[in-house]
């Protein structure tokens, strides 16, 4: 009946402990592995956030180079992927202090998107490899970035809540609220359509 | 059915959705749904924006992976450079180093100390009267034994609790 349900999708823990010590041993291999598999996720998570392409690998780069340096403080007791979005939103937050019209948490409830770089196309209207997913570009690219943001790590990189709310440092019941304002927010892109 | 009613179903299938439901709950919505068409209608919109969510592809920039890569082994190599050379060999042995060294040098000074003490109890106990085994035994019970436990206490104690490490 629910084409999406809650999976468990957690690694072996032997997998997340093999990263762990690749990452306190400072494995290139180890590192080498993560980025390829990551990437593209990062790279997802990182447009949701700022809801917009550009700059977004020179984060990817900065991401990377701070997993090198605090690789050691993931102990592998709990999937990479939240301590890796984890990071990756401290350093987006970061770049978005030192650019003061730029900000993330700051915005909930005031209506007003990210603007995009000048020139630049919506990268949703760009990604979009559906027609249902045409539909939802650009209410994607208006939508809030913190209701953006929970909906990609819930139904893209199927996080759990309890994992989201480590990534964005909010209780569970805030999350699962952004989640449904979220969904509340796309779905009169898709009523009444036919599929 | 009035609306509120439709509006906590719907509720409900938010919850089911962000994974929050319990059994209970999402076995009565499962039976509400096989007689309600709007709430399976608002089920059948919710399911098709995360389809939706799906049919999003960002492209990774082909040079990303390898510019990436490279800024890693860079700061790699930057690291290993800017550790001291000197004994870097030694360095993953450089605690317990410390603790045998510590241990020598407190085996050292029981005995250097001991020596000390006896020669100083023997001009000393001719005017307390005391006789040579006397001394002996103090010397060895009061000076000796401790200091040799507490030295060798340095190897039963945690590493992370030496406090020399």
């Amino acid at each position: 009946m629910f084409d999406h349900e809650l999976t468990s999708g957690a690694p072996l823990e032997s997998d997340t402990q093999r990263i762990a010590l690749g990452l306190r041993q400072r494995d290139a291999a180890v590192l080498e592995t993560l980025v390829e598999r990551y990437q593209c996720r990062l790279v997802r998570y990182l447009v949701s956030l700022f809801g917009r392409r550009y700059g977004v690998d020179d984060l990817v780069q900065e991401t990377w180079l701070r997993v090198l340096e605090r690789g050691g403080s993931y102990d592998g007791h709990y999937r990479f992927e939240p301590w890796l979005f984890r990071v990756a939103r401290n350093i987006a937050l970061d770049t978005m202090r030192k650019r003061p019209m730029l900000s993330l948490d700051s915005r909930e409830g005031d209506g007003v998107p990210l603007s995009t770089a000048s020139g630049e196309g919506s990268p949703y209207t760009l990604a979009a490899r559906t027609q249902d997913a045409e539909r939802l570009a650009d209410a994607m690219q208006t939508l809030e970035p913190v209701y953006r943001e929970a909906l990609v790590l819930r139904f893209q990189e199927d996080l759990s809540l309890q994992e989201i709310s480590l990534i964005v440092g909010a209780p569970v019941s805030t999350v699962a609220s952004r989640i449904y304002r979220g969904l509340a927010t796309l779905r009169p892109q898709l009523e009444g359509e036919t599929a | 059915m009035n609306l509120d009613h439709h509006e906590s179903f719907q509720r409900m299938i938010d919850q089911s959705l962000a994974g929050v439901i319990s059994r209970e709950k999402e076995q009565s919505l499962r039976e509400h749904l096989s007689t309600c068409a709007s709430c399976k209608e608002y089920l059948r919109a919710s399911n098709r924006v995360i389809a939706g969510l799906n049919g999003f592809s960002f492209e990774v920039n082909p040079t990303l992976n390898s510019r990436v890569l490279a800024a890693l082994r860079l700061q790699m190599q930057q690291d290993r450079a800017a550790r001291p050379n000197r004994l870097r060999f030694l360095r993953p042995y450089t605690v317990s180093l410390k603790v045998w060294a510590a241990l020598a040098a407190a085996l050292s000074m029981s005995i250097v100390g001991s020596a000390l003490l006896y020669k100083m109890a023997t001009y000393l106990m001719v005017p307390v009267h005391f006789d040579n085994a006397q001394v002996e035994a103090g010397v060895l019970v009061f000076w000796l034994l401790p200091s040799l436990c507490a030295a060798f206490c340095l190897l039963a104690a945690p590493v992370e609790r030496r406090g020399i490490a």
